[in-house]
């Protein structure tokens, strides 16, 4: 029952369980600057080891039936002892000089003695003021696991302060027998902190999953619907994958197309890739033979032969131009090749300026209206 | 000097602007037209250099292996082995290969597994198995994956298309 309030009031809003949070956090460590500054570490030994030797229940228990000055001297021991590592831990936390926070937190801290008092002893909680110490004790020492079920507690906590002993008995059960699981449910969740739940959403691990999810690939059809012309003003998202499934099955059809309009036209881009190539490492022209046929014994591998190409380009410049020289000794061959060599500089740059310049202004629907 | 050294000088610019800019959440860079030119350039010449013209190779064949010369080398403008898509694409080409070199020009069937367990999105479920068979490689991707694939997918493809218009065009007899 315990459980299910927290989660409602955490379900609630996130915003006031994360001011819970600041405010303990900041609580804690005030207090416990507090009492760092106020007591010198060194005589803290004794009476903290005779502490720690007994059982926790039977510590709380010594500190409470101990007056308020000896309870308070041996809390703020252990607190002096205890305090400096977790005080490094939580080294980020900037003390406040705010009047106002300073203020709220010590009402939080009021209502949490008063929920931890009845939880630990049983007793009413209005005379709950030397048991602050020994609730902070309590909270100091399982302070890792604490936190979030503090926290939890404190929010509900004005309505429950004037319930029966018995009650309280019972949600110290809970509490100790569902604090591990807290601790873990917490682990998992921290990855989808950003997620925030909203009124009436589900909070479990994998509700705000999923949600997280949806939220990403809702994200990605926005950008595809961006990417396909014509394809924001649809709504419906089956609708807009049906657009854009047709838009890359027309690309892939243009690609198809072209490529069967280069094969058309093949030879002419040979002749100038191969002239190009001759220009470009025209004094290794005399090259060895073996470049070639080391580039005829790879297998139609376009990967390889790229890779090999390269890395005869880098070392020793193949002679692509036999092959058009040997068997291709044509009128047409010819007449090209004269233009080729009369200005193969101006060439190659009026086919890069092509590739690069005219790319930027064509449109599909040009390119389709072309074909 | 020749203006393949330039633009490969601008290829490894360009190539360092990407890997700078690699970090971001939806990261859909444009490929770059010049690289995936000098890439088909390339291996058009060298499919020529194994097939000469006057070989037996009727024109349906030639236009196979240049849409597939085409396809590879925009796999390898795209960056290689960083995009899902790319990878699927240069891996499959390999396997053909492969195919083709061991048993004589048997044009290996590909079939993109789908799995059950990724057909989670309950709104258009075989809208994106449709687009699943459509992107190289997005039988094993989840769903926002491959949305963001299918987005760099579609650019590099209208790149392709737009460079290859224009070789097209500049290169056909007037």
């Amino acid at each position: 029952m315990d459980l299910t309030g927290g989660f409602g009031a955490r379900s609630g809003g996130a915003g006031p369980c994360r001011e819970a949070i600041g405010l303990e956090s900041l609580h804690l460590g005030d207090e416990f600057r507090q009492l760092v500054t106020t007591l010198p570490p060194d005589n803290a030994g004794g009476s903290f080891t005779a502490l720690l030797e007994l059982p926790s229940t039977q510590a709380v228990e010594l500190l409470h039936f101990t007056d308020s000055s000896s309870s308070q001297a041996a809390v703020t021991a252990i607190g002096g002892d205890i305090a400096p590592p977790l005080h490094s831990f939580g080294g980020t936390l900037t003390f406040p000089s705010n009047p106002v926070l300073l203020e709220r937190a010590a009402r939080f801290s009021v209502i949490a003695t008063e929920q931890q008092n009845g939880n630990v002893s049983g007793e009413t909680p209005t005379s709950s003021v030397p048991s602050n110490s020994s609730a902070n004790l309590d909270r100091v020492k399982t302070e890792p696991a604490e936190t979030d079920s503090a926290v939890e507690k404190q929010v509900p906590s004005p309505n429950q302060t004037n319930r029966s002993g018995k009650r309280k008995d019972f949600e110290k059960k809970v509490k100790s027998s569902t604090k591990k699981n807290k601790s873990s449910e917490e682990n998992e969740k921290l990855p989808y902190v950003h997620v925030r739940a909203r009124r009436g959403q589900a909070t479990d691990s994998h509700s705000l999953a999923e949600r997280a999810r949806r939220e990403k690939i809702n994200a990605r059809m926005k950008l595809l619907q961006e990417l396909v012309p014509g394809c924001d003003k649809i709504q419906g998202t089956a609708l807009v994958l049906d657009e854009i499934i047709n838009h890359v099955q027309s690309l892939q059809r243009q690609v198809e197309m072209l490529s069967m309009r280069l094969a058309a036209v093949n030879p002419r881009i040979d002749f100038n890739l191969d002239t190009i190539l001759a220009s470009e490492n025209g004094s290794l022209m005399d090259g060895s033979f073996s470049g070639t046929a080391m580039q005829l014994a790879w297998p139609h591998q376009a990967i390889e032969t790229e890779q090999s190409f390269h890395h005869h380009r880098q070392l020793q410049p193949p002679p692509p131009q036999q092959w058009p020289f040997e068997g291709l000794n044509q009128p047409v061959w010819g007449r090209e090749e004269d233009q080729t060599h009369g200005n193969d500089h101006s060439n190659l740059m009026a086919v890069s300026e092509n590739v690069m310049v005219d790319s930027a202004n064509l449109h599909p629907n040009q390119v389709k209206m072309e074909l | 000097m020749s203006f393949i050294k330039v633009l490969i000088l601008k290829f490894s610019s360009l190539r360092t602007q990407t890997m700078a800019s690699s970090d971001k959440t939806i990261n859909t860079d444009v490929p770059e037209k010049d690289v995936f030119a000098i890439h088909f350039l390339q291996s058009l010449s060298n499919l020529t250099t194994q097939n000469p013209f006057n070989s037996p190779d009727t024109t349906n064949y030639r236009a196979r292996k240049i849409k597939k010369a085409a396809y590879v080398s925009m796999a390898k403008a795209a960056g290689g082995s960083s995009r899902l898509w790319s990878r699927a694409l240069l891996g499959r080409a390999a396997k053909e290969n492969n195919k083709i070199v061991r048993f004589a020009r048997r044009k290996r069937k590909v079939t993109w597994k789908i799995s059950s367990k990724r057909r989670s999105d309950q709104r258009a479920p075989e809208a994106t198995d449709r687009l699943r068979n459509l992107v190289p490689g997005g039988g094993t991707m989840e769903t926002s994956k491959l949305m963001e694939e299918t987005a760099h997918y579609i650019k590099c493809l209208s790149m392709q298309v737009k460079v290859m218009q224009c070789l097209v065009d500049g290169l056909s007899p007037k």
